[in-house]
């Protein structure tokens, strides 16, 4: 019995990088991710009344071994390139993903319920949904906060506006990409099946504060600018479609 | 207390949420959607959100939910109570969180009989180490499995 009603449609365009490096400017070619190497003072502008120093280093497999400050987030490289969230078409990087940590200035790992910091291949398991694989790249952004604002709401924000950022540029030439040159192709639907089980998903998410916190439906996949807080929503239940939620709906602050 | 460093949902964990794809995938399913509901501070807006929570799952007429939670402590007061909320408007529901032997739930009441507990490390604890006790395609597995269970029952 086949009488499912398709609601709408999503395809996700995936590009695979293999290589990252600093350059003049922020393209791609050849699998290769260039990234502009005086991208961070324009992360750190109109910042500078939370955060002190901003590194990005890119992180290669073979290179585990090191310290990182605590890990505040992993997220996706992802653009809009046709329709709102939730259908038309996004296109993502795969074999690259952002690492967000977190200190500030005087040595306070920023983290809320335990931290994260240490040797970074025994503080993170790879290869889990909401964590790279092995043999991914990482571009790992450091904010050193000044003192204090690892535990403020704005501190966090202005961390996690800085890293989006980055990957904005990123996304701004992503967005451009000839879909038709992409690796992998996946499309997904919002599917009405009449007469079968209905069921809901529910996801109670951190809502309270600094470094407790989810921000829903920025405008960029995974993204923060434009995000809404769950708090200065008071929390209250928020439905997303599926489709949506596939698509970035969620920020983790936390 | 709160969301910790191993069971904590990252954003690339939300865009490839493993639960998402096994229940959406399910041709048995008719998946109505997601409800994202906060953590608030106060127990007064504790309880009002997970009313709400579950008046929407009895508004969008589901015949079982399956809830998540990637934060335990104080964050099971929560869980606790919209999964009451949820069960006592007669629908099933099967739960999802981290248990171990560390976060033993604070709270507890007749709904919470089949709560699949993602706990991966040894010790049962928050391990701080960042993925390690999250959900996986099993756990998610195990609890739609659990779901059927309980709808089919009470179609019985």
């Amino acid at each position: 019995m086949s009488d499912e009603k398709v609601i709408r449609s999503l395809v996700i365009k995936t590009f695979h990088i293999n290589k990252v490096e600093f350059s003049k400017k922020t393209y791609i070619e050849n699998k290769v991710l260039y990234i502009r190497d005086n991208i961070k003072d324009c992360l750190i502008d109109n910042e500078q009344a939370f955060i002190k120093d901003i590194t990005i280093d890119l992180i290669y497999p073979d290179n585990h071994d090191m310290f990182v400050n605590s890990i505040m987030d992993f997220s996706p490289i992802a653009t809009k390139v046709l329709g709102k969230m939730g259908e038309g078409i996004t296109h993502a990087l795969t074999g690259v993903y952002v690492m967000l940590t977190g200190v500030d200035e005087t040595g306070i790992q920023v983290a809320e319920f335990g931290s994260s910091e240490g040797i970074l291949k025994e503080q993170v398991v790879f290869g889990r949904a909401g964590t790279p694989s092995k043999d991914d790249i990482i571009i790992h952004v450091d904010v050193t906060l000044k003192e204090g604002m690892g535990i403020i709401r704005d501190g966090i924000n202005s961390a996690h506006r800085a890293c989006d950022k980055l990957v904005q540029e990123i996304r701004d030439y992503l967005k451009k990409m000839n879909g038709r040159l992409c690796d992998e192709r996946y499309e997904y639907s919002d599917i009405i099946r009449p007469e079968k089980k209905k069921v809901v998903i529910i996801k109670q998410v951190a809502g309270q504060g600094a470094m407790y916190d989810t921000l829903l439906f920025a405008k960029e996949p995974g993204g923060f600018e434009g995000g809404r807080s769950i708090i200065d929503m008071g929390n209250v239940p928020i439905i997303v479609s599926p489709n949506e939620y596939r698509d970035g709906a969620l920020r983790a602050m936390h | 207390m709160g969301v910790g460093p191993s069971t904590k949902e990252t954003t690339l964990h939300h865009f490839r949420d493993p639960l998402l794809d096994v229940v959406s995938k399910d041709k048995d399913i008719d998946l109505l959607g997601v409800i994202i509901v906060g953590t608030p501070q106060a127990n007064e807006d504790k309880y009002f959100v997970g009313q709400r929570a579950a008046a929407w799952a009895e508004a969008m007429r589901a015949d079982g939910v399956i809830i998540s939670v990637d934060g335990w402590g104080n964050s099971h007061v929560d869980y606790a109570n919209t999964i009451e909320e949820i069960g006592k408007r007669n629908i099933p529901v099967v739960g999802l969180s981290f248990v171990g032997t560390q976060a033993q739930f604070v709270v507890t009441n007749k709904y919470m009989d089949t709560i699949v507990d993602f706990n991966k490390s040894s010790e049962g604890i928050e391990t701080e180490v960042v993925g390690e006790n999250n959900v996986t395609e099993i756990d998610a597995k195990k609890a739609l499995a659990f779901l059927k269970l309980k709808m089919r029952k009470v179609g019985e």
